[in-house]
């Protein structure tokens, strides 16, 4: 063939082809007809809530079949008013879904607004969105949502606050009349001789009460134990240092002490001056803090809160002018730290439960026994439960009141 | 005190005598075959009190007795003649001294489980009885103090407190406080009270400006100069110099006697104290001492090298009786009497014990009885003992991560039975047991000794004199003391761990000095004895069962040599941590009998009664 001709050749394919790609695009400019309504829409109130919810549902528009003619669902909601036609409503859309390509499944949807009014009714319309327009379902019934008192989901959670919570009271009950046994840590029993020491060298008590303000759990379990060490050192007429870094835990940790030296019948030793804020920025803290430690050699260092990074730079400084040194944290990042640069360290746990075991006072003592007696029954729980789900697992079937995943509706977050 | 040095350490000839509240004790001791050996001994009643006013009238009567026993002349007239020339006189004379309260001291401490711990330990080792131990942190306020060292009267007080460079404020407040109580002496009114002041040396000129006019004052070497280490012995010197320089110089008599003596008189219980250290690193072991009297209970221990004594000062066989069982309760100590009897009827026996404390027991019955009670008195005293017998608080610990859940405690106590090798017994109610077993049950009842442990008492209270002598001739002393002062009683061989009731918990292979092999088995709750002697000790193969450890670990076998004695290696099944009593009364008495019957404790015997 020669060159001309094959050029033309071309061109007359490429025509074609260009043709046959104009003629359906211009069938489809025709109007089309909407598509077919979804079926069959149920509303209820969304159970074991506040209210303000409404869970819907609908079976798909029989022409979601993925042919594109309907393009996804439009959820909208009125106030239902008696006597009112449903065109005349003042409606509002709400929620929107994609198709769904599902043949005759059903699509949900949650209505999860502060807007709804709780015990009013309302009426829902869905509406199948095509190139042809819009078809809509409307809801048979009004419906109202509904707040609950009880999680019908969760009353496992209820039933163990229960019987954690009389445990907790039968216990504070028992402390009363009867010495409870609490295990000897040795930390604790520590604090007094640490003072100790103090006092026969002349040298003051330094009290660290973590870096973080008063936010924090462990800033004021390190505060409640300074009260503790407040009256100590008035007791035994020795210097205490408070450095900290949070004008809150400053306020507050003065307060504390103030009473502390008030009770211990010592006021006159008491001065503001005791704690003083230094700065908020972390290391610029443990710079000022480890400058105390090398001028005024604190024969004892207690450091009873929150800590990060400068943990082991506090310690390593306590421990090299020779300092008893207790530490208390719940971070368990800091724990290695504190175990090897101080003398005791106080393990989350025993760390909150410090004052009461400092204090002996007996409802405090009673309420640690009753919570430990709580974790006891959730730990037996918790290695029961594991044991028996895995029993299902190896396919051991198990009588139905065994059946651990129905007990505790585990695939509701029960 | 002689003013004459000799070469003590080549006496043939000692005189050794303990001046006591009634009794005067003397006893000669004599080279004999190249060692040294207790020959004669001979008491007379104390004459401290009118109508002698002097006590070397009781020594001169107690030695007179031992001059007619041993038919050698001591005395020449009134004198003592030394040194010996052929065979007349001694070569030593030497003498302790309870008589008239002994020494009662008052301590004071800037922290009273530092510092304050510290001074009691020093009084107590010099042989004191401790009143009251006075603190900056006792929760008392000055004006109590003070008014409690008026009303006590002690002989001497031991102020303490704050490490060299430590703190000042709070010692300084402490002789303050002495200064405002003006205390005076208990005897001689005449003289100032002396007070020792053993604290940090930068306070010691304002002590001294505080109290040099008021009291006599001593300084000498802080007795915690670093918080980590005791100094103990400086204060106890200076506690024994000032016993003899003001104490007993005030008591009728005493200025003669201690001219007459070689070494410093010491207090008994300083005396007791002296033998047993001695003892316990003269053979490398660890001791446990206890002397059981009619009002107090002395325990001493040395363990890890520290020497430690306590005084439970109302725990005793006839005046602190009751107390005993106030202290112990009376389930307590009727779960030692093997006899059905009610509580009304135990409490009836030990108040009429109460109202004649001096009466000793004339039927089995009341002997039950009164070893049950002091079974309670030694083991409330030995729980008060270790309490007491503790490393030393306030001292930094180093960590490491293996700490994480295993931080130990400082201050805990050095009494480690497993590791206690020689347990001895004194005073009346165990030296004078009608059979050396009822003893031996006793100490171990009482004690619950653990693993391997031997068991001796002391024959006739010889310690004071011997821990005397131990300050001038320690081989004197030491000899004696294996010799002629303890009457072995035998080695108690008791597992430790839980174990089930009829459980076997060792195995025991015994190769008997005359070629024997004798294989037993003790079981959960039962006893047995087996004859041995002292001097030729048993070769044993003890295998504790699994969980049990007699020493060598849990389940470990033991290859040893089981001294024996007068009673015999006391094989103990009866359990160690947990050592439980039956509850029920029938059962409870069932089990005491048999194990009295197992033990030989109140058989009938032709063994003779201790002296």
């Amino acid at each position: 063939m020669k060159p001309g001709n094959a050029r033309r050749a071309a061109l007359a394919v490429l025509f074609c082809l260009s043709l046959a790609s104009v003629i359906p695009a211009a069938a489809q400019d025709l109007p089309a007809a909407p598509p077919a309504p979804p079926l069959d829409l149920t509303a209820e109130d969304t159970p074991n809530d506040r209210g303000h919810a409404i869970a819907l549902s609908w079976v798909l528009s029989p022409d979601d079949d993925g042919s594109g003619r309907v393009t996804g669902y439009s959820v909208w909601r009125a106030v239902y008013r008696p006597g009112v036609a449903p065109a005349d409503l003042d409606w509002t859309r709400v929620g929107s879904h994609s198709a769904g390509y599902l043949g005759d499944e059903r699509l949900t949807h949650s209505d999860v607004s502060d807007d709804i009014v709780n015990n009013l009714p309302y009426l829902y319309r869905v509406e199948a969105d095509g190139p042809g327009g819009a078809s809509a379902v409307l809801l048979p019934a009004s419906i109202m949502a509904r707040a609950q008192w009880f999680n019908r989901a969760r009353w496992n959670m209820l039933l163990a606050v229960l019987v954690l919570s009389a445990g907790i009271m039968y216990w504070i009950q028992k402390a009363q009349t009867s010495d409870i046994y609490l295990r000897p840590v040795a930390g604790l029993k520590a604090f007094d001789e640490a003072i100790g020491r103090a006092t026969e060298m002349g040298n003051p008590v330094l009290f660290v009460p973590g870096i973080m303000d008063m936010d924090q759990i462990e800033t004021l379990a390190g505060v409640s134990i300074l009260g503790y060490v407040g009256k100590m050192t008035a007791r035994y007429e020795t210097p205490l240092e408070v450095p900290v870094s949070r004008s809150l835990v400053m306020a507050h940790a003065r307060e504390v002490v103030k009473e502390s030296y008030l009770q211990a019948g010592r006021p006159d030793l008491y001065n503001d001056d005791m704690i003083h804020y230094l700065t908020d920025d972390q290391f610029g803290y443990a710079a000022a803090v480890d400058g105390i430690m090398l001028r005024q050699k604190p024969a004892a260092c207690f450091y009873q809160g929150k800590f990060y990074a400068e943990s082991l730079i506090l310690a390593e400084t306590g421990n090299s002018i020779g300092a008893i040194q207790i530490a208390g944290t719940a971070s368990p990042a800091q724990l290695p730290f504190f175990i090897t640069a101080c003398d005791y360290t106080l393990i989350g746990e025993e760390f909150f439960a410090a004052s009461a075991y400092l204090s002996q006072e007996k409802r405090a003592i009673g309420s640690i026994r009753g919570q430990d007696v709580g974790k006891l029954i959730f730990m037996v729980a918790l290695i029961l439960g594991v044991f028996l789900v895995s029993l299902e697992a190896v396919g051991v079937r198990l009588p139905g009141w065994l059946d651990i995943t129905a007990l505790f509706d585990v695939s509701s977050g029960g | 005190m002689s003013e004459e040095k000799r070469d003590h350490s080549q006496a043939r000839t000692i005189l050794a005598t303990d001046c006591g509240s009634t009794t005067t004790k003397a006893i000669l001791i004599q080279l004999i075959d190249g060692e040294y050996r207790q020959t004669h001994r001979g008491e007379a009643p104390t004459t401290v009190e009118a109508p002698f006013e002097d006590v070397t009238r009781g020594v001169l009567n107690a030695v007179r007795e031992v001059e007619e026993l041993a038919d050698r002349q001591i005395l020449d007239e009134d004198q003592i003649i030394r040194p010996a020339a052929g065979d007349k006189g001694v070569d030593i004379y030497i003498s302790t001294s309870s008589a008239g309260g002994g020494l009662q001291m008052m301590v004071a401490g800037v922290v009273k489980s530092m510092t304050g711990e510290s001074a009691e330990r020093a009084a107590l080792g010099a042989g004191a009885i401790v009143m009251d131990v006075l603190a900056s942190n006792d929760g008392r306020l000055p004006h109590e103090k003070i008014s409690r060292i008026r009303q006590l009267r002690p002989d001497m007080i031991l102020l303490s407190g704050g490490i060299d460079g430590g703190t000042i404020s709070h010692v300084v407040e402490l002789a303050e406080i002495l200064h405002a109580a003006n205390p005076r002496p208990r005897l001689g009114l005449g003289y100032q009270l002396p007070v020792i002041y053993a604290g940090n040396r930068d306070a010691r000129q304002t002590i001294w400006e505080t109290l040099s006019n008021t009291t006599d004052l001593t300084v000498v070497d802080n007795i915690r100069p670093v918080l980590e280490r005791e100094n103990l012995t400086p204060s106890r010197d200076k506690i024994h110099d000032l016993f003899m320089e003001h104490v007993m110089a005030q008591a009728p008599g005493y200025k003669k006697l201690m001219s007459w003596t070689d070494a410093p008189i010491m207090p008994t219980p300083g005396a007791v104290g002296a033998i047993i250290q001695t003892v316990a690193s003269h053979y490398g072991i660890t001791v446990v001492g206890v002397d059981i009297g009619g009002a107090t209970t002395d325990i001493f221990s040395v363990f890890e090298d520290t020497f430690n004594r306590t005084v439970s000062a109302n725990l005793g066989m006839s005046y602190s009786v009751c107390n005993v069982l106030a202290e112990a309760t009376l389930p307590n100590v009727l779960r030692w009497v093997p006899l059905a009897m009610d509580e009304a009827e135990l409490m009836n026996r030990i108040g009429n014990k109460m109202i004649r404390p001096t009466t000793i027991p004339q039927a089995l019955e009341e002997l039950q009885i009164e070893q049950a009670i002091a079974r309670e008195a030694l083991r409330l005293s030995f729980i008060q003992h270790k309490q007491f017998a503790v490393g030393l608080k306030g001292v930094q610990k180093e960590r490491t991560i293996s700490d994480a859940f295993d931080q130990s405690a400082s201050g805990a106590t050095l009494v480690d039975m497993m590791a206690l090798d020689l347990l001895v017994g004194s005073g009346g109610v165990l030296s004078h047991a009608p059979r050396r077993h009822q003893a031996a049950r006793m100490l171990i009842d009482a004690f619950l000794p653990e693993g391997i442990t031997r068991l001796a008492v002391d024959s006739i209270f010889m310690m004071p004199q011997l821990g005397v002598l131990s300050m001038v001739n320690e081989k004197a002393a030491t000899e004696v003391f294996e010799k002629d002062c303890l009457i072995h009683l035998g080695t108690c061989i008791a597992p430790v761990g839980p174990a089930k009731k009829g459980r076997k918990v060792l195995d025991a292979k015994l190769i008997l000095p005359d070629g024997t092999v004798v294989e037993r088995e003790l079981t959960q709750g039962e006893m047995f004895l087996v004859p041995a002697t002292y001097e030729q000790p048993v070769k044993a193969v003890l295998k504790p069962a699994k969980g049990l450890d007699l020493g060598g670990g849990k389940g470990h076998e033991i290859e040893t040599e089981l001294y024996g004695g007068v009673v015999g290696l006391i094989f103990d099944g009866r359990g160690r941590q947990p050592f439980v009593l039956p509850e029920e009364p029938a059962e409870r008495v069932a089990k005491l009998r048999a194990w009295s019957e197992a033990t030989e404790e109140y058989v009938a015997s032709p063994q003779p009664a201790a002296s």
